[in-house]
């Protein structure tokens, strides 16, 4: 579904991404670790468009993004839970996941989906007309995942999900993606700093360092693996 | 004691039919400056180029013949709202576009400098254009009504009151033009993204949202409301090519009055300036009204930086 070749990416005079590949295949759940800085954001912009490829190639579901501006490509079915979730604060909690409807494909299916995500996030239902700014975190993470779900997506790219939260609503959250991958059957992308969880979670893996994939493998064989171990896991 | 009730009634009323003028034109730019975060100095001379726009086509399409010379001018008014919609949706894709929006991250400031630039260059251009293509001998619509008065006869007869009948109908089309403006703003799907859009930049991008042509539907429709505004007063106050310089200073006072960015509270700063600015008729000299506005914009700004309306907001 995304096929990612030789990816170079930065800022400025700054190379973040140094040649990096990576394949997601259709109904999988990849995470991608790696500690700060290793350009794990960078990736996920690259891949949205806000960041610019300099060489190498993003390919999504047989189509070459390099040509395809930002905002269309959630268009394309790929929705991106950014990092420190990044709601419209002035906006009500309905209005957020309103703008995740913002597809073709989101409006269409956009009852179906409005019930699903407050099935899975019972507490937005009671705050479903509060300004998205006066949440908690946490509930701030379940409205940006709502929103990307909101857009019917085929990928879902989620960038740090548990950044800032406490680990029981962590904890919650990494459930529910969990829960939502089994009822929805999506592709999910997830980068995220908790290797343990993320791997977890997850069916396969890359580790990023320093721009370039490390390290890739079924989730078992990283969890076995002595560098991830002991870099990652503290044992 | 009489004379005194009667002169402030008067002053009140005069201040708050032309303070709904104001509170119009200080929506138009206040949208403006909620949604692209730019401050822009042309404002004036957009509204300046409406108000010559809404008189050339009060003229040539015989406007007051078609609809009589009471609501021709007002027809005008609004005719020259698409026409500005267009030339700010073209000023926006042409040019303000290269230093607003996405374009931004890579410019020094946020790119505020560049704006500042562009749009004082913009200004200037406008008022020299405007200059060359219609004189600088002040014009207004004719209208029938703009001396034209209701007499409104209070506390049986005692007390007297001059209601302007152009200054009241302009004044009744700009609040319905304000509540049509907040429905579409915050009901519709276009208002949400633009609200959106003014939030976060980068998300609106990851919902799909078209963040430049959200811009352009933007600076377009805040000119057009503004030049609505100096239409309706067309016909009331003569102008020249440069009456954008009088209004733009009391558009921002209005709009920092209401609170940055709001909507609502720029129609009320616009309608609080009106008032002030009239009311201090009565005490001061005519040359030290636009004094009043300033020092009671001292005062809020000091006492309560966030404007009347404004709420104190984190940004993410």
């Amino acid at each position: 579904m995304l096929e990612l070749d030789d990816l170079h990416a930065g800022y400025g005079g700054a190379p973040v991404l140094k040649g990096v590949s990576l394949r997601v295949q259709e109904g999988e759940f990849v995470a991608v670790v790696g500690p700060n800085g290793a350009g794990k954001t960078t990736l996920f912009k690259t891949i949205s468009g806000t960041v610019a490829a300099r060489t190498g190639r993003i390919r999504f579901r047989g189509e070459d993004l390099s040509s395809v501006p930002a905002a269309r490509r959630p268009h394309l079915g790929i929705a991106h839970v950014p990092e420190g979730r990044q709601l419209f604060p002035s906006l009500t909690v309905m209005e957020n996941l309103e703008m995740g409807a913002t597809t073709a494909a989101g409006r269409r299916d956009w009852a179906e989906n409005l019930a699903r995500v407050l099935d899975w996030f019972p507490i937005l239902k009671e705050r479903r007309n509060q300004l998205a700014g006066t949440l908690s975190g946490g509930q701030q993470q379940m409205v940006a995942v709502g929103r990307g779900l909101a857009s019917s997506p085929h990928l879902l790219m989620l960038d740090e999900p548990s950044m800032g939260l406490a680990p029981a609503v962590a904890e919650f959250i990494f459930e529910r993606l969990a829960e939502i991958r089994r009822q929805a059957g999506l592709t999910i992308l997830l980068v995220e700093q908790r290797v343990a969880e993320a791997l977890d979670s997850a069916d396969r893996g890359y580790v990023l360092e320093a721009g370039r994939i490390a390290l890739e493998g079924p989730q078992e064989t990283l969890r076995r693996d002595d560098r991830v171990r002991q870099a990652y896991l503290g044992m | 004691m009489n004379a005194g009730i009667e002169g402030f009634l008067q002053a009140l009323n005069a201040g708050l039919l032309l303070g709904a003028h104001y509170g119009l034109m200080c929506v138009g730019l206040s949208l403006i400056f909620g949604v692209m975060r730019v401050i822009n100095f042309a404002h004036g001379d957009f509204m300046m180029a409406g108000m010559y726009v809404a008189f050339h086509l009060f003229a040539l399409l015989g406007l007051g013949a078609v609809f009589g010379s009471a609501a021709g001018p007002f027809i005008a008014a609004l005719l020259a709202a698409p026409v500005l919609f267009l030339l700010g949706y073209l000023a926006q894709r042409l040019l303000v576009s290269r230093v607003t929006g996405t374009r931004v991250g890579a410019l020094e400031g946020e790119g505020h400098y560049a704006q500042l630039i562009l749009t004082l260059g913009l200004s200037l251009i406008l008022q020299s254009g405007g200059q060359i293509l219609f004189g600088s001998v002040p014009v207004s619509i004719p209208s029938d009504i703009s001396s034209e008065a209701w007499e409104i006869d209070l506390a049986g007869g005692d007390v007297v009151v001059f209601v302007n009948q152009a200054r009241a109908w302009g004044a009744a089309i700009a609040v319905a033009l304000v509540a049509l403006l907040v429905l579409v703003i915050t009901r519709s799907r276009l208002g949400k993204s633009l609200r959106a859009a003014a939030d976060n930049v980068q998300a609106a991008l990851y919902m799909g949202i078209d963040v430049d042509r959200a811009h352009r539907i933007t600076f377009g429709l805040g000119i057009a409301i503004t030049a609505v505004a100096g239409g309706l007063l067309a016909s009331s106050y003569p102008f020249t090519p440069y009456v954008g310089l009088e209004y733009v200073i009391i558009m921002y006072a209005g709009v920092v009055l209401g609170g940055l960015g709001s909507t609502v509270g720029a129609f009320w700063g616009g309608l609080l300036i009106g008032v002030i600015q009239q009311c201090s008729a009565l005490l001061l000299p005519t040359q030290l009204q636009n004094t009043a506005i300033f020092v009671v914009f001292l005062l809020v700004v000091f006492l309560r930086p966030q404007g009347l309306l404004g709420r104190v907001s984190e940004r993410t």
